[in-house]
Parts: C-alpha cells; sequence; structure tokens
C-alpha cells in the first residue's frame, strides 16, 4: 500500500465498521454504493417537520386558532395603548427653568440630531432657522414650540416628534431651545419670521 | 465486447479552474471593499463607480456567477466524463461555455459597475446579459445531456441527478424571473409588479441558493468526496429519497424571504411550512457525506482537502438547519432585515461552498496534473486560516444583528422608543464591523495561499490535454424489466425521461405561488389612493434602483408596533402595484424609506434635508455610513427616454392617460422646477434638471398616497398661516 492520500486507484478493502453491502452493478468511476437504509432518526425527523406543516396550515388556516399578521397588529396596539395610558403622566405644559432639566434638554438636543437642521450650538443651517434670535416663525410662546416640536411642521421641514419623544421630554428639549436665546453663537443664521413679543 | 477508445478532455476542466482561481480573488477582494466601505465610509472613494450600492451587486455576482459558476464547471465537466466514460459531447459547445461565462462576468462587472441593474437582487444584469446568460446555460446543459446521452456507462450516477436539476432549476429560474420590457440596451423593466415581483423574485432568488449553490454542489460532492477518500457512498436509497424531497421541496420555499411583509398570508405559511420540511431533506446529503467518511476518520487528519470537506458539510448541516429556523415568523422578525442573514448567506458561502471548492481544487489539480501537491502543510494552515476566518466573519455578524434588533424594538418605560434615531443602533454595531474585516482578511489570505499552492502544484506536473482513455461500449439497453430492475433504476439509465420528470417536479412549486399572485385579483388588493409615479418621480426612482439604494434601504414597514412607531403606518400590497421592479429591500443598514414622503409621518423630511444630505451625509450626521452622492448634482435628467419609460410603463398595465407620454416631459419640467424653487428659499441653487431633483421627488412620493387624507391640522401651521 502506498501512503499517498491522492492517489485514487489505490486498492483499499476497508469500508468502515458496519457490514459491507455493495450493491451489484453500481460503480461508477471506482466509486461504489452501499445498499445501506437511511437512517431511521433522519427519516423521523422528515415525518415529523411534514405533520408540523399539516399543523401549521391547519392552526392558521382552517381552524383558524392562530392570528393572521394584521390581527397580531392590532392587539399588540391596542395592548399597548392600555399598557402606557396609565402610566403617561398628564403634561403640565409649562417652561421649565431647573438645571437639571435643562441639562436633559441639551441631551435630548445631541440625541435627537437637532443639531443637523438647526446647528450645534442651534446657530441654524442652511435647513433650520437659528433658535437662539429672537424671531419665530411658528410663535415663541413655550406652548408653541412645545406644540411645534411634538407635531412638527413636515411642509417645512421640522419633524414631529410625538411618536419619539414622551411629553415631558419634549417640554425639556422645548424649555432648553427657549433658554438658548441669546446666547449669540458663532455663525448665527439671519433671523427669520416674527420677533418675540 | 468493444473496447473503444477516446480521450478525455481536461484541457476545458484547466480553462474553468483558473476562472475559478481568478474570479475567486476578485469577488473575495470586492467582498473586503465593500466591507470597509460599511465600517469606513472614505472607502466609497466618492466615486459613482465604486459606491456601496454599486460594489454590493458586484460582490454577490463575482461570488455566486464567476467564483462557484465556474468552480460548478471546473468540477461538473471533470467528473462528467469519468463518471459517464466519454469525452464531453461537443468541444465547440464546451468552448462557448467557457468563453460566453467568462464574457458574461466580464459585462456583469462592467454593466454594474456603470449603474446598469435591474434592481432585483441576484438578478441585477440587464436584459441583453439576461439573454446571454440563457444562451450559455442552455448549452451548458444540452453539452451534458449529450454527453449523457454518448456515455459508455449504463446508469447515471447521482451526482449526475444533481447536475441535471442544477440545470433544468436554473434554466426555469432564470428565465422566468428575467421576464422584463426593454426600453434601451441598457434598461429594462420587470413585467412583474410589488408584490407579485416579491414572490416572483424570491422564487428565483431562494432556488438561485438551491440550484447554484446547493445541488450542483451537493453533485460534486457526491463525486469528489467518495473520490478523495476512497470510500463508497454510504446509502444509494438515501440518495435517491433526499435528491427527489430537496428538488421538489425547494422551490415552494421561497416567501420566507417575505414573512410579515406585504404578500398573502398563504403563500408565507407556504415559505414557512416547506422550509421546514426541507430540514431532512438538506441533512441527507450531509448524512450521506459524512457516513461515506466512516471508518476513515484518520485519512482526514492528513488531508487538507478531505478537512475542507469536513468544513463543508459542517457548514452546509447548520445552515441547512438555520434556514428553516429563519423561516418560522417569529424568528425571522429578528433575522430580516438585519446582519443575521448575512452571517448565514457567509457560513453557506464560506463553508459550504467555498470548503467544498477548495476541498475539490486540492484533489482535483494534483490528478489533473499527474502529481503531488505542492505543500500538504500550506494547504492545512489555508484550512486553519480559513476556519477561522468563517467564525470571525460570522459570529460580529449574528452579534450585531440581535443587538440591532432589541436596540429597535426597545421601549422606554412611558411608552417611546428607547433609540428613536436610527443612527443610534447602527453605530453601535460598527465595531462589529471591523472585526469582520479580519474574518474578510483572512479569508482572502488564506486563498492567496491555496493559489500559490496550486500554481506550484500545477508547474511540477503536466496536464494531459487529451487524456487517452478507453472502456467497453455500451450495449443496447432494453425496456424497463419490472423483474430485474427498479422503476428508479431505469430512470437512472434514461436521461432524457429523467431529466423530464424532474422538470416537472422542480415546476411545480413556482406554479402554485406565481400563477396565483398574478391571476387571481383577490390575492393584490388594490387601494384608490394609490397613483402612478409621475414623470420626474419615475425618473428618480430608475436612479434609486441605478444606485443600488435598496442594497441598504428596505420599502417595506413590517405590521410591529416597534416599526409603525418609528415609520408610520405598515405596508399594504396595494401600494406596489405600479412598482415594476419592486423595491422593498433585504437589509435596512439605513433606515425604512417606505414612508419618507408622508408630509405628516416620522420619517418625511423636506427638500433641503434631502439634498444637503445626498451631497453629505456626514455632514449632517458624523456618524453616518452613507455614501456621499455629489454626482446626483452634476448630471442632468436622461429626458430623451421619459416617454419611452412613459410608454413601457403603460405596456406593463400602469394607468397613465392614452397619449400622455407627449405631455409627460412637460409634466416633468413644472414639477422639477416646482422643487429647485424650493431649494431656493432654503439657498440652495440647483438647476432643475439635475438628478439629484428627481430623487427628491421619487422618495417624497415613498408613501405619500396612502397617508390619512384627515390629518388634524398641527397647532404651529395654523400660526404661520395668520
Amino acid at each position: 500500500m502506498t501512503t499517498d492520500k491522492y492517489n485514487v486507484t489505490e486498492e483499499d478493502p476497508g469500508y468502515g465498521d458496519g457490514p459491507v453491502m455493495d450493491i451489484e452493478d453500481h460503480e461508477y468511476d471506482e466509486i461504489k454504493e452501499l445498499d445501506n437504509p437511511p437512517p431511521g432518526w433522519i427519516m423521523a425527523v422528515f415525518y415529523l417537520t411534514i405533520g408540523i406543516s399539516i399543523l401549521y396550515g391547519a392552526y392558521y388556516f382552517w381552524l383558524r386558532v392562530g392570528d393572521q399578521q394584521e390581527a397580531e397588529y392590532a392587539k399588540s396596539v391596542e395592548k399597548a395603548r392600555l399598557k402606557y395610558q396609565k402610566e403617561q403622566p398628564a403634561g403640565e405644559l409649562t417652561l421649565l427653568t431647573d438645571a437639571a432639566s435643562l441639562a436633559a434638554g441639551k441631551d435630548i438636543y445631541t440625541a435627537m440630531n437637532c443639531a443637523t437642521c438647526h446647528g450645534q450650538n442651534a446657530e441654524g443651517n442652511v435647513i433650520g432657522p437659528n433658535l437662539t434670535d429672537n424671531y419665530w416663525l411658528h410663535g415663541c410662546k413655550f406652548e408653541e414650540v412645545f406644540n411645534l416640536v411634538k407635531n412638527g411642521f413636515p411642509t417645512k421641514g421640522m419633524t414631529a416628534f410625538k411618536a419619539q419623544l414622551p411629553d415631558e421630554k419634549i417640554r425639556q428639549v422645548a424649555s432648553y431651545v427657549i433658554s438658548l436665546k441669546g446666547s449669540n453663537p458663532t455663525g448665527g443664521k439671519a433671523p427669520q419670521g416674527d420677533p418675540c413679543e | 465486447m468493444e473496447i473503444q477508445k477516446f480521450y478525455y478532455d481536461n484541457k476545458i476542466v484547466r480553462q474553468f479552474i483558473w476562472a475559478t482561481i481568478v474570479w475567486g480573488v476578485v469577488g473575495i477582494i470586492v467582498g473586503l471593499l465593500i466591507a470597509l466601505q460599511l465600517a469606513f465610509p472614505v472607502f466609497n472613494l466618492d466615486l459613482s463607480l465604486t459606491s456601496f450600492g454599486r460594489m454590493r451587486p458586484l460582490h454577490t455576482n463575482a461570488i455566486i456567477f464567476a467564483f462557484v459558476g465556474n468552480a460548478i464547471f471546473a468540477g461538473v465537466y471533470y467528473s462528467l466524463q469519468k463518471l459517464l466514460k466519454t469525452r464531453m459531447f461537443n468541444d465547440t459547445l464546451s468552448a462557448i461555455n467557457f468563453w460566453g461565462w467568462q464574457l458574461i462576468i466580464l459585462l456583469a462587472a462592467l454593466s454594474l459597475t456603470l449603474g446598469f441593474t435591474t434592481g432585483k437582487e441576484y438578478a441585477e444584469l440587464e436584459w441583453p446579459i439576461d439573454i446571454l446568460i440563457a444562451i450559455v446555460w442552455i448549452v451548458f446543459g444540452w453539452n451534458m445531456i449529450g454527453t449523457i446521452l454518448v456515455r459508455r456507462v449504463k446508469h447515471i450516477y447521482a451526482a449526475i441527478w444533481w447536475y441535471l436539476a442544477t440545470f433544468l432549476g436554473i434554466a426555469m429560474l432564470h428565465v422566468v424571473n428575467s421576464f422584463e420590457l426593454p426600453i434601451s440596451l441598457f434598461k429594462s423593466y420587470s413585467i412583474y409588479a410589488g408584490a407579485q415581483d416579491a414572490v416572483v423574485q424570491w422564487w428565483y432568488g431562494h432556488n438561485a441558493v438551491a440550484f447554484f449553490l446547493t445541488t450542483p454542489f451537493l453533485g460534486l460532492m457526491y463525486y469528489y468526496l467518495p473520490k478523495a477518500v476512497n470510500r463508497p457512498i454510504y446509502s444509494y436509497k438515501l440518495s435517491i429519497i433526499h435528491f427527489w424531497s430537496l428538488i421538489f421541496l425547494y422551490m415552494w420555499a421561497g416567501p420566507h424571504h417575505l414573512l410579515y411583509q406585504s404578500l398573502p398570508e398563504w403563500a408565507q405559511a407556504l415559505g414557512t411550512t416547506f422550509s421546514v420540511m426541507l430540514i431532512a431533506p438538506s441533512w441527507g446529503g450531509m448524512i450521506n457525506g459524512f457516513l461515506t467518511l466512516r471508518g476513515a476518520w484518520d485519512k482526514v487528519r492528513d488531508s487538507a482537502a478531505l478537512k475542507f470537506f469536513v468544513v463543508a458539510l459542517t457548514a452546509y448541516g447548520m445552515a441547512t438547519f438555520e434556514g428553516p429556523m429563519m423561516s418560522l415568523k417569529n424568528v425571522n422578525s429578528i433575522t430580516h432585515f438585519t446582519d443575521w442573514t448575512i452571517a448565514h448567506v457567509h457560513i453557506a458561502g464560506m463553508g459550504w461552498n467555498g470548503g467544498l471548492t477548495f476541498g475539490m481544487l486540492y484533489w482535483l489539480i494534483p490528478v489533473l496534473f499527474k502529481t503531488k501537491l505542492y505543500s500538504q502543510k500550506l494547504a492545512n494552515t489555508h484550512f486553519w486560516i480559513a476556519t477561522l476566518a468563517i467564525l470571525l466573519y460570522a459570529i460580529p455578524l449574528y452579534w450585531s444583528a440581535v443587538t440591532q434588533w432589541l436596540m429597535w424594538r426597545e421601549y422606554t418605560p412611558e411608552g417611546f422608543l428607547a433609540y428613536p434615531n436610527f443612527m443610534e443602533t447602527l453605530t453601535q454595531i460598527l465595531p462589529m464591523y471591523s472585526i469582520r474585516i479580519i474574518g474578510g482578511t483572512l479569508f482572502l489570505i488564506g486563498f492567496l495561499l491555496m493559489v500559490y499552492n496550486l500554481v506550484k502544484t500545477m508547474t511540477s506536473g503536466v496536464c494531459v490535454a487529451n487524456e487517452a482513455a478507453e472502456a467497453p461500449a455500451l450495449e443496447k439497453l432494453g425496456p424497463l424489466n419490472p423483474r430485474t430492475e427498479t422503476v428508479h433504476r431505469w430512470l437512472e439509465r434514461k436521461g432524457i425521461q429523467f431529466s423530464i420528470v424532474a422538470f416537472v417536479v422542480l415546476a411545480i412549486g413556482g406554479a402554485v405561488q406565481i400563477i396565483p399572485m398574478i391571476f387571481i385579483k383577490s390575492n393584490v388588493p388594490t387601494l384608490k389612493t394609490v397613483t402612478p409615479y409621475t414623470p420626474l418621480e419615475l425618473a428618480g426612482r430608475d436612479i434609486y434602483i441605478r444606485e443600488g439604494c435598496y442594497t441598504c434601504h428596505s420599502q417595506m414597514v413590517r405590521p410591529f408596533r416597534w416599526e409603525t412607531d418609528r415609520y408610520g403606518e405598515y405596508s399594504k400590497i396595494g401600494e406596489f402595484v405600479y412598482d415594476h421592479p419592486y423595491q422593498w429591500g433585504s437589509r435596512r443598514t439605513g433606515p425604512d424609506l417606505g414612508r419618507a414622503g408622508n408630509p405628516v409621518g416620522p420619517m418625511y423630511k423636506n427638500t433641503s434635508w434631502h439634498f444637503n444630505h445626498f451631497m453629505d451625509p456626514q455632514k449632517m450626521n458624523e456618524k453616518s455610513i452613507m455614501p456621499k452622492y455629489a454626482w446626483l448634482m452634476v448630471r442632468g435628467i436622461d429626458t430623451s427616454v421619459i416617454p419611452r419609460k412613459i410608454r413601457a410603463m403603460q405596456t406593463l398595465g400602469v394607468p397613465y392617460a392614452e397619449g400622455y407620454d407627449a405631455k409627460a416631459l412637460t409634466d416633468m419640467e413644472a414639477q422639477a422646477k416646482k422643487i429647485a424653487e424650493e431649494l431656493k428659499t432654503a439657498g440652495i441653487e440647483v438647476k432643475p434638471d439635475r438628478e439629484i431633483i428627481a430623487i427628491i421627488a421619487y422618495i417624497h412620493k415613498l408613501g405619500r398616497d396612502i397617508s390619512p387624507a384627515a390629518v388634524p391640522a398641527p397647532a404651529a401651521t395654523e400660526k404661520s398661516n395668520k
């Protein structure tokens, strides 16, 4: 016997540790085939998966026990509504001035990428207005700023954040923005809108 | 019995081997490039030709059709001749197969880089190349069936059953999925729209995996594994059972790519159940392979080829178990749109296709060149590097998938999304993308070691182009004799009948899904408010397709609360009826854009935002990994094709008014002017005929038609109207 693993013509008598069940006439370019049955467990898996598939079809379509995706979605929305309705504190719509709230507002300003449209220091840029001057496009009262952040002004480019931020956080970020008045950052955009009275 | 002399054609095998090696290097390098781009956007080079959206299809096409494709041909052309004891049927057909395929690859590389694409994943190539593929593929099949008919062996061995299924399956998939209406040499529209296009596309996409990456490789495994280990195949019966069950069941499983999406539930359920039923038939191949190695594991220790076969079978077993699990709806909600799928396909691609190809080459080249492998040690090194590379590639991506999915659906105690800014969920997984690069680099290094080893082996031996051989002539075969043979055994000596039966078995799954989707109206409920694209939006859509935006952005909001809170109302089947082709996407590297045009939705951004973002995404958000699209500002919209596009859409059933093609340009200019004026008020000067105008118009169309008509006006709106 040679030790060359790549010598395909090598005569090798061993066919493993099981009984040799060569099938007569099954030889292709020296590849023989044995007459072993498929392992029982793989056939069991096959029949099991067929059974599971039939049950799956029955569950969703014949017996209609399982929810289809629209019903599933509707239920999840309803569940969330009931759950969060209770916990949602009624927002007090007044300006916050304490340092902790303003710091939280600043974090929200960063996390929500407000800088993309209003600049790193709220100085405004080609997209959005300067938030540090005394001029406002959509009103300067706290309530107006709060509503603007919450509901947005989509056609002018202001995103509505009501789906992304709870009222309390909107309150914080609106208060933070109002607190920036007169901070006079470098590169401030020219005033837009009406002066605040 | 008459002994006949003949010559094996080794030259064609050697040619395909070289092509495999060369395209393998190219495909992996492009893969490495796009991995770099995802971690460091600077590697997009700010060029249209090298941006991710163009390079990603180039990578997938190069690996699947160039590397794996040539490996299939190399393996088949060698083993077919040996198994049938004859030369290939026709040398000219062999040459057409080889040179035609390389031409297709070159044209593919060129056209994808230039942005000529149909926008359908794994079927991106435009119609002239599609026709070329069909011709060359038919030549391959003709040559193979011809060889079967002139064989000197009574029965067709199991490996060849798989080769036949490969030929028939791919021919059917490619032709049906490529029905498209050309409007120029470089541009066509899929004749299917929206959900119909999706179902055809994933019938194709899933089964390209089956019949290009699985069945041919099972065939190669059935030949090269027993040859390399010199052992008999463990079970002939298992061969039969898993062959027929696999080729039948696979064709049904495509819709598992569309779970929780805008597809009728019956079709989704077929995707799930047939995937689950595929576990055992898929594993049949792995089991037959492993049991063939029984009693010969000492040989595995010494042979790199066998080691690669073992990795291939292991990866195959893992991937074919993972696939059905990913087809369960609840699991799919994690794996779809995340990096899970990317990890999954790389386990299969690097492990199964890579491993089997490497093992085959390490065994075949010394045999073909009548020499010994230059360095068994180097091959072993390749083996360990490749195995490590697969792990370093896949594990970070599984990690990233779960992380991002958890972040997408995380809520604060107040019931708001914890990470409402999509960017946070991406920034979190970027370190994983860096580790993935290490995995990819290692895989390339291992591959290059193999190239060196193989070239050294080739130069140390001689490949006889026409190798003399002899075999007894095939005696005349009679009709089925039920007393001496089974029906299957009879079929095994009837190449044509075998092919016909296989074709019928293959055709059923697709027919059951595609025909009802196209002809039964209730499957695609229409929405009255959905209108066709304006000419400008259509032009913008074609730019979106050209730039491969779908490789990172989905347009499919699934009915999950954590998706509707982030993006808006979930997607409906009726929204997509004018989408030729559909653009739902499969990976969300960036946020979903399906609602980007809904002015009261959370995804809406105004024109100046989009303009600035296309020009320089990193300026808007320094952590963004989106390429810059500065050329959209430079390139003008191709107005000459607009009327033709409108007419093509009319042919496909889009209800533009009769003769609208003549008015389309006027409408387009008016809409473009409006957008340009809007930009002007923001201080941005841009001519209305630039491509950027069209793509902004398209993005503002997405989801606009189904935005609720009666939205309470925000308080701020009233104030500004004073």
